[in-house]
């Protein structure tokens, strides 16, 4: 049997259009009416024009985008490569590794810096989170997360905590102590739930609130301490793969990118998408603020990288070679912004000069593809994680 | 089945304007010419790179990441 029973089969004369049909209660500013179904339909978009069809605002919406095209078009005057002409070009780079650690059993997906410019969080497949000294390549902590696939993980700005997640949906923050007789697993608070895998995460400025992105599609604020959800940013329509917060001085933004080629700005106080770029041709794998807070830069599928600049609202930089074409997993910048580092599925490292648009070394050294990459606090190293079970300094 | 297409198309109308009011937020946004901003980040460059051990190497006996050399001395 049909289990409508709410629709009531009154026949009668509607309130709208006066026509004998078949009537729906409807509520319109707390009064009940008698709708036929027709104007029923029509009260449900209220509000809008007559002419307003679902194709007209389609329509709208494409010419809407054009108009933002040609706005930018507009300020294109000259590439950043050309103003970098002036520029002196940077001598030859010698970069070697310093440090390999060694010790994950599996791909290792992610990892990052503490603040204090010497340790390090990473995380891999096999479901191991592992604290390093990166200047001894000691094992200072070590989790064993219930799931597998860790995919994110983040180190508090205080040192006194990290945060990890994967395939579990949640994300999960573990505090940190040096005493030995305490076990890690049994001081963890969950503190997101998404409905599909974490992808990525970051600490906000205080150790109180984190910041996710998830396969869901949507990225999330949440406060530590209650693990409540203080903002959600919906937008994307495909998973979000990676985000990072603008540093400090320039205020509450962050960027995400995702598997719908676009990467959006957002304001994190009232959940709103500031800006979006889709310039990509395939899903945008890691993002970058350059350290000024004015531009980010994104590496993607497509085997190329490219900058934003948030002002000009536009691309404004390529960083691509005919010879690559393996997508870019991970990029970040060095202190000044001069240096681009990026990992590749190719097992390489490509360092691109961000201003002239070209590359300046190729690094060697990991046995398969570089899944991570994070330039140290102070800038004097970075770190690169690897599906071969490494992390290289 | 009415109530089924009816509820569909309002809320991809709803999502329909959504988006139009997203897209003219964005419209409306204030823009910098790409050589001013291209400028900008020059200059940032330029003021940082002094302090970028990346791009200026630091003396190998302030690196933290030298490879160690232990020295034994003959007692």
């Amino acid at each position: 049997m049909c289990d409508q029973t709410f629709l009531v089969n009154v026949f009668g004369s509607c309130d709208k259009c006066l026509k004998q049909r078949a009537l729906r209660p409807v509520f319109k500013k707390s009064q009940q009416l008698s709708y036929c179904s027709i104007c029923a339909e029509i009260m449900a978009t209220d509000g809008l024009h007559e002419n307003e069809t679902l194709a007209a605002l389609k329509s709208e919406a494409e010419s809407l985008k054009g108009k933002l095209e040609e706005e930018r078009a507009k300020l294109h005057d000259v590439e950043l490569h050309q103003v970098a002409e002036r520029v002196e070009a940077l001598g030859q780079f010698v970069m070697k590794t310093r440090r390999t650690l060694k010790g994950h059993g599996n791909k290792v997906l992610c990892m990052d810096w503490c603040k204090d410019k010497r340790r390090m969080v990473s995380s891999s497949q096999d479901g191991k989170v592992i604290v390093w000294d990166s200047f001894t390549t000691n094992k200072e902590h070590a989790v064993t997360m219930p799931c597998t696939w860790v995919m994110a993980c983040a180190y508090a700005p205080s040192g006194c905590a990290i945060a990890c997640g994967g395939l579990d949906n949640k994300c999960s923050v573990y505090p940190l102590t040096f005493d030995k007789n305490e076990n890690m697993a049994a001081k963890k608070k969950s503190v997101a739930m998404h409905t599909n895998y974490l992808s990525a995460c970051s600490f906000t400025n205080s150790d109180m609130q984190i910041l996710t992105a998830s396969g869901d599609g949507t990225c999330a604020l949440w406060d530590v301490e209650s693990g409540q959800l203080l903002q959600s940013f919906h937008g994307h329509t495909a998973d979000v793969l990676c985000l990072d917060l603008a540093p400090s001085e320039t205020g509450n933004t962050f960027v995400s990118g995702g598997c719908d080629k676009k990467a959006m700005v957002w304001d994190m106080r009232s959940g709103q998408r500031v800006q979006a770029f889709e310039t990509h041709e395939s899903d945008i794998n890691s993002v970058r603020y350059y350290p000024s807070g004015d531009a980010f830069a994104s590496g993607s599928d497509d085997a190329t990288c490219r900058l934003y600049d948030l002002r000009a609202d536009r691309e404004v930089a390529i960083y691509s070679k005919e010879s690559i074409l393996f997508g870019a997993s991970s990029v970040d910048f060095s202190l000044s912004g001069r240096l681009l580092f990026a990992g590749y599925n190719d097992y390489t490292i490509n360092v691109w000069d961000v201003l002239k648009g070209s590359r300046v070394s190729i690094l060697f050294g990991h046995e398969n593809r570089v899944s991570t990459l994070r330039v140290s606090p102070d800038g004097t190293a970075f770190c690169s994680g690897s599906w071969d079970h490494t992390l290289r300094v | 089945m009415k109530e089924g297409m009816s509820n569909n198309s309002t809320t991809s109308i709803s999502q329909a304007r959504k988006a139009v009011e997203q897209l003219k937020m964005e419209a409306c946004m204030d823009r910098v010419k790409v050589s001013q901003a291209a400028a900008d980040l020059l200059a940032y460059c330029e003021a940082h790179v002094r302090e970028d051990p990346l791009i200026i190497p630091v003396p190998v006996s302030e690196n933290p990441f030298r490879e160690k050399k232990f020295f034994c001395t003959i007692l």
